[in-house]
């Protein structure tokens, strides 16, 4: 099998000031073409996770663990320089919020015409880079590419800005595409368009997706495989479609039966008692421990097992749960 | 189960003016027909921008409207008194979305539960009270010791338990929850639909549930109204409507939600 | 008291803290604890520079200089208390006013705020002068009248932005009165900001005053105001530094300290820095 594209191994983020340990352990792999999910409640850790690793982060930074792209091992020193390079290039990025990554006084054409230059040399003002814009802004569905490429940014819908946005990374022809809860702010119709674009396009490009989201249902449907992070710690990669069905990780289990569902009645739900942790947990032992109906002693203090990328499935359990027998 | 709808809006509508415009929008609300009856769960179900909160305003009188009847167990609304008026307050009460706004960061949670005891029933003492808020805390899931607290201390979901019982302290028949669960984490939303649930059987209470979340409303609503661009497209038994909707825009709404 | 001594990150700010506790009771005491009679005239001590006998020295009237600047402290920070007390009443309830009535008497009051405050306090200052008489009074009613817009506008802006919140929309649906509205639900969150804006005004106030007296609008010569001393000595620089710079620096340095204490507060008090 071919090697991945990304490879995170024993990723730990800390905190520059305080060197809190925020997120520790983390490891994860991503294949060529693959469409990966990364899900977790708010404060689980992804979004920082995310962002310290691909060198957007500035109060965080790397203290453990290699991350691998493309088969280059990014330097510790200097690490958020070097990420951020890969970025506008082989990496593009779709942030989560539309209404404030677009540059509400430069036209939207120029964004991308900007894109194109700063990713593969095109000129600016050359007609073949217009073209070039104008028709990655058809490819994302927006209606009348000539006129929307002379507009401005709060000429659009959030949809459409998040299409724009999403146009200014494809324009780069990046092997991989890290979005972001790219649809949180969308109503749910708008929503299931964008994601379904985003996702047909990058396929048909055999580009890399890493979709991140607090939404475990939308990804369930959505991706092939996804890695579930919670309290800065990473408890389960796991096919999607293995999601409800199978034995999985407790806590991904206890998540998927607390989320209300096309096919489920209200004696299908059962609440997670107790309060969310945070990453930056900072204690021993599983986080999920104070709120997991399997939990045991040994789950405050044992360490939690490490993915080490050998297989495409993975599971955290101190007691074993969820593990391919 | 009294005949007498506890609710009953016939051919209410409201314009904004200039001053209030959504997102370069400004709309109305048009033609709203709607009916709640005692005992029922009843959810409005819409994206942003439908006007569902604006009928939740409505209903709970925060709002006014522009044309159209409202009549609440019978009685035309605009007809209140000022005492009728007051009394209303103690027997409909809504609960917010947002748990960080709708408590006051300056009170203690203790007197937040207690004002609305110490408005409409005056005649409590302060040990009654007191043991009233108690009470009420632990009715909502919360320590019975926490009333000291200020709201700051607390996070969401308690927070959102807080406005619950401060919604309950006055004993409505009716309560209104404007999306009491969208700003909540995955994890504690389905915690406080628990409590709703035991609420609504423990106390007999009738609910109007809006929310954006068609599986939320699937879950809990006996019937529903969807509304899109402020009027209502669609109505019926939930079960009915959620799985055979008969309007293109439910339709298209409920294939769209994961 | 503990809390802001908590909030103090540095050093500095904890000077800040105790100077201002210092002139605080050195306005509240000062006349106690003058060793001599600050007003009291006598030729043969004059121009003495600081000793063991006159701490900080005698002005060019012999009067002895530590004196009147510890009788003056109780005149300076005494005007500034009157003038903000007044101010900070008047425009509160102008704004409380003007933001829960709304429409047209909102967009009026303002307005007027607005054309207020582009009277600049100086030729207010001078119109009260010339008509009550140059003196402490007319400086302080003249610095009434030209800040209270400050604190109508701040304070409506303050409450719009909380009535707009839920808590709010819940106080309503449970019927809860306008008074109790004001008092209990918008008062008390508009606090902070209030106090912060009051804080960095005490060296405002505190700088327009001795400023006004300084060029004789405010508070006349012999008074030991800060301001008037500083005139008063204004003659005697080459031969008698120590005049001008007791009452300068003790200007300078309250009006430092407040500043820091104001910029701490509002670092400390900002919502938007405050963890959830």
């Amino acid at each position: 099998m071919a090697a991945p594209l990304l490879t995170l191994h024993n990723i730990t983020v800390a905190l520059r000031e305080t060197g809190r340990r925020m997120v520790t352990g983390v490891g994860f792999t991503v294949h060529a073409g693959e469409v990966f999910g990364l899900v977790g409640e708010s404060g689980s850790g992804k979004t920082l996770l995310t962002r310290t690793v691909f060198g957007l982060q500035d109060d965080t930074h790397l203290v453990d663990g290699t991350v691998t792209f493309n088969d280059k091992t990014l330097p510790r020193e200097g690490y958020a320089s070097a990420a951020r390079k890969l970025l506008g290039g082989q990496i593009g990025f779709v942030p989560q919020d539309p209404f404030s990554s677009l540059n509400p006084t430069m036209r939207v054409g120029t964004q991308i015409t900007e894109a194109l230059y700063l990713a593969k040399g095109m000129p600016m003002n050359a007609p073949a880079t217009r073209q070039a814009a104008i028709q990655v802004l058809a490819e994302v569905g927006i209606p009348e590419p000539e006129l929307a490429f002379r507009q401005f940014p709060d000429q659009f819908s959030g949809g459409m800005r998040q299409r724009i946005v999403f146009a200014i990374a494809l324009a780069q022809d990046p092997k991989l595409l890290i979005a972001d809860e790219p649809t949180t702010a969308l109503d749910a119709i708008t929503q299931r368009r964008v994601i379904e674009l985003m996702l047909d396009r990058c396929r048909n490009r055999g580009m890399a997706v890493i979709l991140i989201s607090h939404n475990l249902e939308l990804l369930r449907q959505s991706v092939d495989r996804l890695a579930v992070l919670y309290g800065g710690q990473l408890h389960n990669v796991a096919p999607a479609s293995s999601i409800g069905h199978e034995t999985s990780h407790p806590y991904t289990e206890a998540l998927f039966d607390c989320i209300p569902g096309k096919d489920k009645t209200l004696a299908d739900i059962r609440a997670i008692r107790g309060e969310p942790v945070g990453a930056g947990f900072g204690l021993k032992g599983c986080a999920f421990a104070a709120r997991c109906r399997y939990a045991e002693e040994r789950c405050r203090t044992a360490d939690l097992p490490l993915n080490d990328n050998s297989s495409t499935g993975f599971t955290a359990c101190v007691l074993g749960r969820g593990a391919p027998a | 189960m009294s005949s007498n709808p506890l609710v009953q809006l016939q051919g209410v509508a409201k314009s904004f003016g200039r001053r209030l415009l959504v997102q370069n929008r400004s709309f109305a609300l048009k033609d709203i027909n709607l009916t709640v009856n005692r005992g029922e769960v009843v959810g409005i179900l819409g994206e942003s921008g439908s006007g569902k909160s604006t009928v939740a305003n409505i209903i709970t009188r925060l709002t006014s409207y522009d044309e159209g009847r409202y009549l609440y167990d019978g009685h035309d609304v605009a007809g209140y008194l000022k005492s009728e008026s007051f009394g209303f307050k103690s027997r409909v009460q809504i609960v917010f979305q947002d748990p960080y706004g709708s408590l006051n960061p300056r009170a203690t949670v203790a007197a937040s539960i207690a004002e609305g005891i110490r408005l409409h029933q005056p005649q409590m003492s302060k040990a009654e009270r007191d043991q009233r808020v108690a009470q009420l805390l632990e009715e909502v899931g919360l320590p019975a010791d926490c009333g000291s607290r200020y709201p700051h201390e607390f996070s969401g979901g308690q927070r959102q338990r807080i406005a619950i019982a401060r919604a309950l302290a006055v004993g409505p028949e009716l309560l209104v929850c404007d999306e009491p669960l969208s700003s909540l984490d995955v994890s504690i939303q389905a915690q406080v639909l628990e409590l709703f649930v035991k609420l609504i059987r423990e106390r007999h209470l009738t609910i109007i549930f809006i929310s954006h979340d068609v599986n939320v409303v699937r879950l809990i609503c006996d019937r529903v109204y969807v509304m899109h661009e402020g009027r209502i497209v669609e109505e019926g038994k939930a079960t009915d409507v959620l799985s055979h909707p008969q309007n293109a825009y439910t339709a298209r709404l409920l294939a769209a939600v994961y | 008291m503990r809390t802001l001594w908590s909030y103090a990150r540095n050093n500095i700010e904890r000077t800040a803290l105790i100077v201002a506790v210092l002139v605080i009771l050195m306005a509240i005491l000062g006349g106690f604890l003058a060793p001599f009679d600050p007003l009291k005239i006598d030729f043969r001590a004059k121009l003495q520079p600081p000793s063991a006998e006159h701490w900080l020295g005698t002005d060019g009237s012999g009067r002895d200089v530590l004196s009147r600047l510890l009788v003056g402290a109780q005149m300076t920070l005494t005007s500034t208390a009157i003038v903000l007390a007044v101010v900070v009443a008047f425009g509160v309830a102008v704004g409380v006013l003007s933001a829960f009535v709304g429409g047209a008497i909102d967009n009026l009051l303002m307005r007027l705020a607005d054309v207020w405050l582009g009277f600049p306090p100086l030729i207010l200052a001078l119109g009260f002068a010339s008509a009550l008489g140059a003196s402490l009074e007319a400086a302080i009613w003249a610095l009434i009248v030209s800040w209270w817009p400050n604190y109508a506008r701040l304070t409506r802006m303050v409450t719009v932005d909380i009535l707009s919140r839920k808590f709010i929309a819940s106080a309503d649906a449970l019927g809860v009165s306008t008074g109790a509205k004001i008092f209990r639900y918008v008062l008390p969150n508009a606090f902070d900001v209030l106090i912060v804006q009051v804080t960095l005004d005490i060296s405002a106030i505190m700088l327009a005053i001795s400023g006004l007296s300084f060029i004789g609008v405010g508070a006349q010569i012999p008074l030991p105001e800060w301001g008037a001393m500083i005139a008063d000595g204004r003659s005697y620089v080459a031969n008698g530094w120590w005049i001008v710079l007791a009452p300068g620096l003790m200007i300078f340095i309250t009006a430092f300290a407040f500043n820091i204490i104001g910029d701490m507060l509002r670092r400390e008090l900002d919502p938007t820095s405050r963890r959830r």
